[in-house]
């Protein structure tokens, strides 16, 4: 276990520092001039070499990397261009609205489609099936912005049951800042007027979010219980007399789990890095407006900082899908 | 065992159906018991019900976050919404015209040889944090814009030095004439910043990184929270002597334009800025909402490398045969479904120096075709450059491309990013390239020294790289003498030049549409203030 973690610890090193070799040396051969950007269009050529200087856009590309990895080693992202604030505050901001958006999209998504994939296996090219596959294939076919609007269109329009964009009512103090996930920071806290609130405002994204989702999850178990449940030990089990949930939950769906946890650990990656259109569509202060806005302004400091956060979030959750492998089925060594 | 199956599907079915009535409708999982101090508290005691903000509080829909906010760094129109507010200039815009009145200053003179500039301030004007406002922060204030050097400074690098008089009187002293001073000084970087900024200085930033996410002026409002990506609220400076009847307001970020709708139908927000108009005739059939409509000084036109493209364009029939091409008005219908003027020439209607009688473009098929062929400019293919900056752009680069067809030029859009779209215009590296432009002060010589002054090429402002001599003359003429009647004159003299010379497509001037409440009061447009509320005399 240990050999493992320390194994796969070196590697992030390595991955990250790929990552940030590519992402800086590719957002400085795009042309364009973030000093020209931030300046504006009007001031002198003298100020904007001096921006230039201050910026250290002036040296060349392979020294302005050394500094920033320097920086970066030191804990420091640099200042974002456009907001001219340290991006790591920047970040701190934003990632948690967006983590916990995604992570409760991801707990909707395995609540609701684990049961309805071991539905579709065990009932196998009945209604059952069918209607299980309609569904999450109609998740993933549906455009987020689509779905999203219809969403926003019932629940907040025709039946005003829910908010149509924000992490809170303007009227409620968000929860004094622990984890920056308004959820958890509330119920820590015990503030229970906002930890209702965050929860209100957060169903209409996450749950839209969790249904383009769904169908990785229902289509990974179901084809998983599908080749478990034919296998000779299911086999040996039920001649053995042992079948209903026992069989199911405890002999089959164990081994069904340890390729689902492969692909849906790595859709929560892509859950982090695509909330962008939910957060766009519910008003979400997120990463993801953050980082689309960024990317117009050529803040390289801010692509930079959320690429890593994104490329480390990625690392650590492959770490921890190898971990859970290994909980589960102890053979599996490396 | 079939029996066993079924009953583990009901269950499970069960299960996943409270999963999604859970998620449908979160307050309810209050319902579920185990949360039992919250109850029903929050989702109605926060739920705003339908239709009914209150009174004193303005919610205005914005569509995307702010950057800096210091009066000193600031060149966007978004960031002036919140600090035209909050700081007083020492001369404003008046109602709805491009005219100044006084403001911070009461009276001023300016010497004969327009040089020196004297402002008397009037008493009692408090920064909020009840520091009166004197000759000393008026100094300060420009003192620092110049230090800083941004943006704004080359606005004021004509002011050679501030001097303070007594400590309510302040003069100016210029380095040349420069007849539109008074005007700049309404624009927003001429907000007085209280000095007590310094103590928030850090490491030789004049204060800038505070004043990028706070206020600190004597406006009627000052920025109270700012939950980024959220919202940006401001509430009363109470040391000011205005008292509005707004205490509050909230510029909410909502950056999808359909959620932005439904919250001004659902009367959750006053004020819809982000509806774009193909959707504004529906919000005008509703009863709640109006949708003001206004001429606005913001212009739409193509820039025609005239120098440095492709070298067809250098000749001023090619540029002629281009601009004859154009259906000026099938293009503001299919781009901006109406809501657009054409434009006459470079000044647009409802700005000093207009020139009603200035001949304008119509589409002329034949006549371009024959302009063309003296220019020997056959099997003309041109690229034109845009970005995804403007979302109409698109319609517009296809409307363009059809139009340049039928007098048998090609036309290669390019699509590319904006800050590098920006980056090629500023070097000439492009032929045709889409733009806009929308004056900061209230004078001509916004567009007609910016654009066609030889001195400005690139992103400065003369984006078609355009030089002729004779207008060269008569607009740096007109920007070194105060009277207005002359500089009108010499203005109108460069004006038709230019559109006969054709450096840039004179497209259309677009309308200034913003849907609003019923229930608000009291705003006025100005176009010099496009985006800008003028919120201390509004209600609802």
């Amino acid at each position: 276990m240990r050999q493992i973690i320390t194994k796969r610890l070196s590697m992030l090193v390595l991955v990250l520092l790929g990552v940030t070799l590519i992402t800086f040396f590719l957002s400085h051969v795009i042309p364009g001039d973030p000093a020209r950007m931030m300046v504006g269009q009007r001031a002198s050529e003298e100020t904007l070499q001096e921006v230039r200087r201050q910026l250290g856009l002036d040296q060349p590309v392979w020294v302005q990397y050394f500094t920033y990895m320097q920086g970066l080693l030191a804990g420091d992202f640099g200042n974002s261009i456009r907001t001219q604030q340290p991006v790591v505050d920047d970040l701190i901001k934003f990632f948690p609205a967006t983590l916990e958006l995604a992570l409760t999209a991801f707990i909707i998504a395995i609540v609701i489609g684990i049961p309805i994939g071991i539905l579709s296996a065990v009932k196998k090219d009945t209604g059952w099936d069918h209607a299980g596959r309609f569904f999450s294939i109609a998740g993933i076919s549906t455009p987020v912005f689509w779905s999203g609007l219809i969403g926003i269109l019932v629940f907040y329009k025709f039946f005003d049951l829910l908010p149509s964009s924000g992490r809170m009512d303007l009227t409620v103090t968000p929860p004094p800042t622990i984890t920056g996930l308004y959820l958890f920071d509330s119920l820590v806290t015990g503030n229970w007027a906002a930890f209702g609130n965050s929860l209100w405002h957060l169903a209409l994204p996450a749950c839209t979010l969790a249904f383009a989702q769904l169908a990785i999850v229902t289509r990974q178990v179901r084809a998983s219980m599908l080749e478990v449940l034919g296998q000779e030990y299911i086999r040996t089990a039920l001649a053995n007399g042992i079948h209903g949930p026992v069989l199911l939950f405890r002999y089959a769906l164990r081994n069904a789990l340890i390729p689902t946890i492969t692909v849906v650990g790595l859709s929560f990656g892509s859950l982090l890095g695509g909330a962008v259109v939910t957060e766009t569509i519910f008003s979400w202060p997120g990463m993801g407006k953050y980082v689309v806005e960024s990317i117009a302004f050529l803040d390289f400091p801010a692509i930079m900082g959320f690429t890593f956060v994104i490329s480390f979030g990625y690392v650590i959750i492959n770490l921890l899908v190898d971990l859970t492998y290994y909980a589960l089925d102890p053979q599996i060594k490396e | 065992m079939k029996r066993r199956w079924s009953s583990l599907f009901t269950s499970s079915l069960l299960v996943l159906s409270l999963m999604v009535s859970a998620c449908s409708s979160a307050p309810a999982n209050q319902s579920q018991g185990e949360n039992k101090p919250a109850e029903n508290k929050p989702a109605e005691a926060a739920k705003p019900a339908s239709s009914t903000t209150p009174a004193d509080t303005l919610f205005v829909g914005i569509t995307a976050d702010q950057g800096t906010l210091d009066p000193a760094v600031t060149f966007d129109n978004g960031a002036w919404k919140i600090t035209y507010p909050t700081y007083q200039r020492l001369v404003e815009y008046d109602g709805g015209t491009t005219e100044v009145k006084p403001g911070l200053a009461k009276e001023w003179k300016v010497s004969e040889d327009g040089l020196t500039w004297t402002f008397t301030l009037a008493e009692g004007n408090k920064f909020s944090d009840g520091t009166p406002v004197t000759a000393e922060a008026v100094k300060f204030t420009f003192d620092r814009t110049l230090k800083i050097k941004k943006g704004p400074a080359d606005v004021y690098s004509v002011i050679k030095e501030v001097k303070v008089d007594s400590p309510t009187s302040v003069t100016f002293v210029l380095s040349k004439n420069f007849p539109p001073f008074l005007s700049t000084l309404a624009a927003n970087y001429g907000g007085i910043v209280n000095p007590k900024v310094m103590e928030k200085e850090q490491s030789g930033d004049l204060g800038q990184n505070f004043l990028a996410n706070n206020t600190m002026g004597s406006g009627p409002y000052q920025l109270t929270e700012w939950r980024k990506g959220e919202y940006i609220k401001l509430t009363l400076n109470p040391n000011s002597t205005v008292k509005p009847a707004l205490q509050n307001i909230f510029f909410k970020i909502i950056p999808d334009a359909t959620a932005q709708r439904l919250q001004l139908e659902q009367g959750e927000i006053d004020i819809a800025e982000g509806v774009p108009n193909e959707q504004l005739k529906a919000l005008k059939e509703l009863p709640t909402v109006d949708v003001l409509q206004k001429p606005s000084l913001f212009v739409d036109y193509i820039y025609v490398n005239s120098t440095k493209g492709n070298p067809a364009l250098q000749n001023p029939k090619v540029r002629q045969a281009l601009s004859y091409a154009i259906d000026y008005d099938a293009l503001t219908e299919s781009v901006q479904e109406g809501y657009a003027t054409q434009m006459r020439g470079p000044i647009p209607k409802g700005l000093w120096g207009y020139d009603e009688s200035a001949p304008q473009y119509k589409r002329d098929v034949e006549k371009a075709k024959a302009l063309l062929a003296e220019a020997g400019a056959s099997n003309l293919t041109i690229d034109l450059l845009y970005s995804d900056n403007k979302a109409w752009w698109e319609t517009e680069a296809l409307a363009l491309q059809a139009f340049f067809s039928d007098i048998g030029v090609k036309l290669n859009l390019k699509k590319i990013a904006y800050a590098t779209s920006r980056e090629l215009i500023d070097k000439g590296e492009f032929d045709l390239a889409m733009g806009v432009w929308s004056p900061d002060f209230g004078d001509p010589y916004m567009f007609m020294n910016y654009w066609f002054d030889s001195v400005n090429f690139g992103l400065a402002g003369n984006r078609a790289f355009y030089k002729n001599d004779k207008v060269d003359e008569l607009v740096r003429k007109a920007a070194s003498i105060n009277d207005k009647a002359e500089r009108e004159k010499l203005y109108k003299e460069a004006q038709l030049i230019t559109i006969d010379e054709a450096p840039y497509l004179y497209l259309y001037q677009k309308d200034f549409l913003l849907p609003v409440s019923k229930s608000v009061k009291g705003f006025v447009y100005n176009p010099m203030l496009e985006g800008i509320y003028n919120l201390a005399e509004m209600s609802k």
